[in-house]
């Protein structure tokens, strides 16, 4: 018995693929000037790093100085993700097919493609000369992001909603304000926040890089360790920050199975 | 309970987030004035600068992020299959894939990017293994979760007639999740792009090196067309990515 062969088109598009992979990584690794050799004694360097931070710089003094700054990327992130919900809430309804006008929210779906285009650090050094070195540009560059990419998410969650609830209200005579209330507000609302929480996550971990610019947080502390080549205290930072991240993760993602499955009804 | 403790702590949390990153309208309006500092050089861009000195860059960031998105996916490809419970029944190995997955995704791109330059040196190569990281940590995510709510039945068939383990998972798990594989490939490999730009920042290659050094310095008038190189760029690769979804799925 033999196995029935897969059509000719599906075949050569197997060889295809399988081409275009390693010819593109060949051609990238030449490129870059990158050899296997390198790739097999990279691990025993990241040892060499990680073994020179350990034991941790747990000082007072260390401690006193990183908790703060990890504390400011938790105030960022969340600061940053209430300025992209408060502002991306209103857009999304803009954006979304079923609620606005066609043109109005092709246009308003293009604005938020291109904020959603710029990286935070990228709007950071460009908000740093108006807003000044500190954690209020990083809150601002994270919002301006947050509010494409929730901009974007919240409103394809509105052009998904059951249309029925919103028959049923405009047959009991409801006026389109009571339609969005009471139908549309309430369909979309637990998804949405979940967003939010999960922008949040991620916020959290784009927040504590934004300090390489300056622009508050965290990762001016690593940044500054590691180039003075106090690794103990560099491991320290860098410790600090996973731990707050793997709780705030843990909380976020408890809340967000609670909003979206509900609470547990016991019969 | 989440409405009566959770909305009210959300809202003081905002306050106090806000008063913490200080929101100060003073020193709001004092630097309001520098604005021009930014304004007159940024919408004067200088383009025969930007790709004199920024195509062979840009060329070495999108290097960065193929090479390091084809790694870190196909490295992550069998460590899913440990990190799901459908194909991996031992519990410690389970736990030991799944933490350390979940352990990389927390440490950010540009982080690795720092811990690298600092360990193999400055240069794309640093840049590499950074995305390489992240690339893992979200493939490892994104298909450990996949092969979780796969159909187990083809598994079970395979080995009732007769299949190894590693056999049953080669032959009915690994085609069930292929397609979402690509799919999460070109996703990520879009998001290694984006991720690729900036590395450059903390020394780790591509055209972030470039943006820096003329950061410090605030030539505006010189990032800007640098950025909107690297927005063509990004746009073109995610109109190919798109079409070759399509074609492919």
């Amino acid at each position: 018995m033999s196995v029935p062969k897969q059509p000719l088109n599906q075949r050569v598009l197997k060889y295809v693929i399988t081409f275009l992979i390693i010819a593109g990584s060949l051609w990238s690794a030449s490129g870059l000037e990158i050899t296997p050799e390198r790739f097999l004694t990279a691990p025993s360097k990241v040892w060499i790093l990680i073994t020179a931070m350990f034991p941790l710089d747990l000082s007072q003094e260390a401690i006193d100085r990183i908790v703060p700054k990890v504390g400011e990327s938790l105030f960022i992130a969340w600061a940053g993700t209430v300025i992209g919900a408060f502002f991306s809430f209103p857009i999304a309804f803009l954006a979304a097919n079923n609620f606005s006008l066609n043109t109005f929210s092709r246009v308003t779906k293009q604005i938020l493609n291109v904020i959603r285009a710029f990286p935070e650090l990228i709007l950071a050094f460009v908000l740093l000369p108006i807003t000044g070195l500190g954690p209020l540009t990083g809150t601002l560059a994270v919002g301006i992001h947050s509010i494409g990419t929730l901009g974007k998410l919240s409103s394809e969650v509105i052009e998904g909603i059951d249309e029925g609830p919103l028959e049923s209200i405009k047959s009991s005579g409801g006026s389109k304000l009571n339609e969005l209330f009471f139908g549309v507000i309430p369909q979309v609302m637990p998804t949405i926040t979940s967003y939010w929480l999960y922008r949040f996550e991620i916020n959290l971990r784009a927040s504590a890089v934004l300090g390489v610019v300056g622009a508050g947080g965290v990762g001016a502390e690593l940044i500054n360790q590691l180039r003075f080549r106090d690794f103990p205290r560099a491991g320290t930072v860098l410790v600090v920050t996973i731990v707050m991240v793997l709780i705030v993760d843990a909380i976020s993602a408890a809340i967000r199975r609670r909003i979206i499955k509900g609470r547990d009804i016991k019969v | 309970m989440l409405t009566v403790v959770g909305y009210p702590f959300a809202l003081f949390f905002s306050i106090f987030s806000f008063f913490q990153v200080g929101f100060n309208i003073d020193d709001f309006k004092r630097n309001w004035e520098n604005r021009k500092l930014v304004t007159d050089t940024l919408f004067d861009p200088k383009w025969d600068w930007a790709i004199e000195n920024a195509s062979l860059a840009l060329l070495e960031t999108i290097q960065i992020a193929i090479l390091a998105s084809i790694l870190g996916c196909f490295i992550a490809l069998p460590l899913s299959f440990y990190a799901s419970r459908a194909t991996n029944q031992t519990t410690f190995t389970y736990v030991v894939y799944k933490s350390f997955l979940n352990f990389i995704r927390t440490i950010p791109d540009l982080f690795w990017a720092m811990l690298f330059t600092v360990a193999v040196g400055l240069g794309p190569f640093a840049g590499v293994l950074a995305l390489v990281m992240f690339s893992l940590a979200i493939m490892g995510k994104l298909l450990s979760e996949t092969i979780d709510s796969i159909d187990l039945g083809p598994l079970e068939a395979a080995k009732a007639s007769g299949a190894k383990h590693t056999q049953a998972v080669f032959t009915s798990a690994l085609p069930q999740i292929l397609p979402n594989f690509t799919a999460y490939f070109l996703y990520i490999f879009e998001l290694c792009i984006r991720a690729s730009v900036i590395l450059g920042l903390v020394g780790a290659g591509g055209v972030g090196r470039i943006i820096e050094t003329q950061r410090i310095f605030l030539r505006f008038d010189r990032i800007s067309p640098i950025i909107v190189l690297i927005l063509i760029a990004v746009i073109a690769i995610e109109q190919f990515s798109v079409w070759l979804r399509r074609k492919i799925l």
